[in-house]
Parts: structure tokens; sequence; C-alpha cells
């Protein structure tokens, strides 16, 4: 399997059926797209010689080359015939053709599972959107590159049933000035699953973190499984989708009415200590919070701020997410006192007030770095003393002392440069004190 | 659990109908897995006459109506409590068997109160055997505290599972009362997912059990065999 999802993923051709010659169409797309791609492409249209420069073929029979992976984007009705061409042409196809068990067309759906078992080639789909790899330069998404912003290089993979849910979450790493090693979606999985590409994502050096939208899964065994396999080696976080699915309303015993599907699915990856998503906000926030710094564990949390509300705010949001927000050590906190003007507030949350300066910050981070295992910055950028500088002196700290480091930096004249900056060095910023200490719990779990 | 296979296979295959089996025949399984059982007797419709004779229990006495058909005995109104002589026994079990497709009565030792748990095991359609553990009474019913795991469980997986509702610190002796037997506990969990991960039973409930400080006891059990 390993073995073959590497020709998915870093194939060195691609034959594309249903190529098309304009950007207006989905076919034109992708095939737009795939000229940054640095391998072989094998556009496939019988109406035409040439489409976009490349040299075009009427089917994939008159290829004469390997191909080591094909793209279908012909009607639903094609597909089984396709399929039948490919047969010995390659291994690994893309289904992305959509009008199957989605609409209630499950019996061709069947015809296309079948098809592809009989012509040996393993099928992603249908009714998909494929892959971005954006380190082999391979974008089969047929959405146009001035709508759907593509995230670059980095080290996050994202799995997804949904193609649309896919979609939002390219735009949201881009923004969230997270990159991505890999991104791909396997729509009604006839073939290859969640399980399948966790697999292969698990052993993949170019993915540190994984992160997967789920609707349902096949085979609930193989999915733990796997699932386990990636988390004992990098972060996995799920989103599950379907939560108000009830249980068996028919169901003889207790147990079977209470089992709603969505129920069992959060108990089961709690009880093998994989990170669930609470919402799209969560499931976004963790991600970057873990695609920027390694998670590592513990419970007390420092919270620095130059706001006492927005501290207090942090603080119940810790309590909710059961951290420890400790008071600080009696010797350390009189220093801080002789170091700072009298009305500064030296507790937890420690409060440096508008009188703030960038270099208080780190004077505290270095003074109780020991004394914590996670910490959150609270900067309200109002006050002149809060500036560009702070982001340099937060990673002077972070890279010295590798302990979790969010930042929530409210809104302000300068709040989008800063955090920018602030990203820049791999600190996450997070626009609300909630939402910063929720990141923070992913990376200390 | 080999013996255990055997009296599974052996009642799955006097089964009829819909595969139910009735509360003695799981309790007698149950009491064979080393799981504490009130003591009890089932008297059939045909034996009812003999009732007094065959009845040889310190009152106070439970009563419930023993049918395959029967889903929700308090529903039916099929169970008497507190029994506490022969001529109420009498009556009570005369109009349990009058119930629609009562098929006998269950007699049973009346049991003290005890803090009730819920526990059972279905087939997932995603993931095969699985484990379910709540409160019991009004906080199932309620508040839905309760919590899945994949079975088989080991003693350490149940144990997780325990810890994973809202209300364990009631478990763990709530204002003044006194922390209930978990470790009796555990044992029934544990046998709970050995009977679904069996592949002879579709569905067990062990509803309610009562916690004790010193032990556990099923109270009311169903099991629906596998076809």
């Amino acid at each position: 399997m390993l073995k073959l999802l590497d020709s998915l993923f870093n194939p060195k051709s691609i034959a594309l059926i249903g190529a098309a010659h304009s950007e207006k169409k989905l076919g034109g797309i992708v095939l737009k797209n795939l000229l940054q791609y640095k391998g072989k492409v094998y556009p496939v249209n019988p109406k035409y010689s040439e489409l976009m420069g490349v040299k075009a073929y009427p089917s994939v029979e008159e290829i004469d080359s390997t191909i080591d992976l094909a793209i279908i984007m012909r009607p639903a009705s094609e597909v089984v015939e396709l399929l039948k061409q490919l047969s010995g042409r390659t291994k690994i196809v893309i289904v992305v053709t959509s009008g199957f068990s989605e609409v209630g067309a499950s019996q061709l759906q069947n015809e296309v599972k079948e098809a592809g078992r009989e012509a040996g080639v393993r099928i992603l789909g249908p009714n998909c959107m494929g892959l971005y790899n954006p380190y082999a330069g391979i974008d089969t998404f047929f959405l146009p590159t001035d709508r759907l912003l593509r995230p670059g290089k980095g080290n996050v993979a994202m799995v997804s049933q949904s193609g649309a849910v896919i979609s939002c979450l390219m735009s949201a790493m881009k923004s969230a000035n997270v990159g991505v090693s890999k991104a791909v979606t396997y729509g009604n999985a006839v073939d290859i699953d969640e399980s399948d590409l966790f697999e292969y994502l698990a052993n993949d050096a170019q993915t540190d973190v994984v992160i997967s939208y789920i609707e349902s899964v096949g085979d609930g065994r193989k999915f733990i499984d796997r699932a386990k396999m990636v988390s004992k080696r990098k972060p996995l976080i799920i989103l599950k989708a379907g939560k108000s699915q009830t249980g068996q309303t028919a169901a003889f015993s207790h147990t079977g009415r209470l089992a709603g599907r969505y129920e069992v699915f959060r108990s089961i990856l709690k009880q093998f200590g994989i990170r669930e998503a609470a919402n799209m906000d969560d499931f976004i926030d963790s991600a970057k919070a873990v695609s920027y710094q390694r998670p590592s564990r513990g419970s007390r949390v420092l919270i620095v701020t130059n706001g006492g509300g927005s501290g207090v705010l942090a603080t119940d949001e810790c309590m909710r997410q059961e951290f420890d927000v400790m008071k600080l050590p009696k010797q350390k906190a009189a220093e801080l006192r002789e170091m700072f003007p009298p009305f500064y507030g030296i507790n937890n949350p420690l409060d440096l007030t508008g009188q703030v300066t960038d270099e208080d910050y780190l004077t505290v981070l270095n003074k109780l770095r020991d004394d914590y295992d996670g910490f959150l910055i609270i900067a309200l950028p109002n006050v002149l003393g809060i500036t560009e500088k702070l982001a340099p002196l937060l990673a002077e700290f972070k890279d010295s002392y590798k302990k979790p480091v969010v930042v929530h930096v409210a809104e302000s004249g300068i709040t989008a440069k800063l955090v920018a900056l602030i990203e820049q060095t791999r600190v996450p910023v997070y626009p609300s004190p909630e939402r910063a200490v929720r990141a923070l719990k992913a990376l200390l779990d | 659990m080999k013996v255990q296979h055997d009296l599974l296979k052996a009642l799955a295959e006097k089964r009829e109908g819909n595969g139910v089996l009735l509360e003695h025949e799981v309790k007698g399984l149950l009491r064979g897995l080393g799981i504490a059982v009130p003591e009890g007797i089932f008297v059939s419709k045909v034996q009812a006459d003999r009732l007094s004779k065959l009845v040889n229990i310190p009152y106070p006495l439970v009563a419930k109506v023993s049918s395959s058909t029967i889903i929700s005995k308090s529903e039916v109104k099929g169970v008497r409590l507190g029994i506490k002589n022969e001529d109420e026994l009498k009556k009570s079990a005369a109009e349990l068997l009058d119930l629609n497709g009562a098929e006998g009565v269950l007699i049973e030792q009346m049991q003290p109160k005890g803090l009730e748990v819920i526990t059972g095991g279905i087939i997932d359609e995603q993931f095969g055997p699985v484990v379910m553990f709540g409160l019991g009474g009004v906080f199932v019913e309620l508040f839905k505290d309760v919590s899945f795991a994949l079975a088989p469980l080991k003693r350490e997986d149940a144990l997780w599972l325990i810890k994973q509702i809202k209300g364990y610190r009631l478990l763990e002796g709530y204002r003044g009362e006194p922390p209930v037997d978990i470790d009796s506990l555990v044992n029934i969990l544990v046998t709970v997912s050995e009977l679904i991960s069996s592949g002879f039973v579709k569905e067990i409930d062990l509803n309610p059990v009562a916690l004790y400080p010193g032990g556990a006891v099923v109270l009311d059990a169903k099991v629906s065999l596998a076809p």
C-alpha cells in the first residue's frame, strides 16, 4: 500500500483524462495547475491534438509510456469503460467525477468499484478533488488559483472526506501561515480510505502533523489501528461531522438506544488518546499550534498580559481546559516585585498593565520559565509600549527554551503587522484569549 | 470463557423466535461467570400452582414477569417489589402470569438499595463489539451520562471506562457515602466485554447493576443472541 500511495503522492507521470483547453472548464483548471508539475503530463481528450501547449492523446490507450497516476474527470457514465482502458497501464487512479452514491446511484458506484478491481487499478474517490502536493508540484483541485488559495510547502497533511471542507481548509491554512505537506480528499471511498492514507502519512517524512475531517468510517477497527499508528509518531487531529445522529431507536437494549454513532466514535477516540477537535475553529487553531511547535506535556500555565480583563477570560478558559493556573513561586514573585513598578500585578495572570514595554514580557518569561509547562502571552497593542519588537523577543524565548508559547494579540491598528511578524517566528497568534488557550491545550496534551 | 462459550452455544441452539433469552437464563449465565445476581427461581406458567412449594427464599421478594417478547417490563407493570408474605407472592405471580406474552415469573430476593449503574454491549456498525457504562436511573435517562469503549476490555480498559462518566465521583463516595466496590464492577464490565465479543451475543444490557461498598449485584439483565 505504501508503494502504491507513493505513486499517488509522488508520481513521475500523470494522465489527465478529460483535460480541457480552457480554464472555464474543470478539466482545463486542473491541466493548468499541472503545468507546474515537473513530471510528465499526458492530457487525454479525443477532440484535440494539443492542449495548453502540451501534446494531447485521444485515449489512454494511445499513450505508449508508463503512467504512474491517472485522473478521471469525465461523466459518471463513462468511468467504468475508462477504468477498463486503464488496466495494465496504471496502478492507481483518482476518480474526480461525482454522481454516484452521494446522489443515490449506488449501483453505478458498485460497478466502478468492481471495474477497478477487475482492471487491477486502485481508486481514490469517486466524488473527490484528489490531491495537492506542493513538494511535487501536483494540484488536482479543480478550483481556480485566484479563488482557492493554495498554502505553501509545510509540515501539515490534510485528509478530508469532503472536497468542500478541504477547499475551506486550504485557504484557512494559508491565512494561518501554515504550510502543507499534502492535502488529499477521498470522497466516496470505494477503495482507498482514510486508514490507508493515515498509514502513508504516518511514514511520510515531510509530514509532522496530520489533520483529518471525517463524516463516517467504513472499517472502524482498521481506522483506530491506523489512527494509533499516526498518533504514536506525530500529532493527529480529527474533526468528526455528523454529531447529531442519534442511536438506534428500535434497539432491543438500552445500550443500543444510547449508542449514537457519534457518541461511540467520540468515546473510542478518547479511549485511544486520539485528539478530536471540538469544531472547525478548534481544528484550524490546533493544527496551526502543532504545526508551529512540538507538543509537550504538563498542565501548569503562566498567563502574561497587559490587560486585566483579557487575563481573566484566559484564566476562565484555562479552568475549562483543566489547566493549572498556578500561583507564582514566592521568591520569584518577590524578585519581580523589585524589578517592576508597584502597580504591575505580580500574580498569575501577570498583569503588566498599560505601562507595559515589550521587554517586560521577556523579563517575566525568563524569570519563570522553569516553573510552568506552557506560556500564554496576551498583548493589547492599543498602548504605545507594545511594538513590533515584541516578535523577536518572544522568538528568543521560544527558541532558547522549547516550551509551548502561544499568543493572543487583540485588534488594533498594528495587529496585522504584529501577527505576521510573530507568526514568522513560529509562535502562533489567535484573535481571542479563549482560542489561544485552546491552542495551548493542543500543545500540552 | 470456554465453558461459557459452550453454554452460549447451547442457548443459541435452543433459541426460538427472536433470540431473546429469558432473564433467569441470562442470570444463570452470569452466575456461572462469577457475577453476583440475586438468589432467585424461575417459575413457569405450568408450575404456577406449586409456587409456594418452589419458592424457598427469605422475604422480602421481588417478582418479575418472564417473557422473550416483553422488551420493557416496567412499561407493562411487570415488576412487583417488596413482597412480604406468601399471600402477596401468590397475588403478584397471578397478576404477572396474566400479562400478554408471560412465559413465567422470576422470583428473587429483594436487594438492599445500592448505587445503580448500567452497562451493556452492542455490535456497532462501524466498530464492532462495543461496551457501554453509565450511571443508572435518572442519570442515564435524563443526562445520558454514559461512555463507550471498544471491546475486548482488559481490566485497565474497564477502569478507564468507569472513570469516563461525569458522575464518577459518586462511585468514589460522595458527601459521606462510602465508596463502592470498583473491583467487582470491573469484573462485570470485563464479562460484558467477553460476552459481546463472543460472536454469540447481539445485544446485552445489565440494567441496573447495584453497587455496594463490598460487591456488586446485577438486578436485571437482558440478552439477545446473534442471528
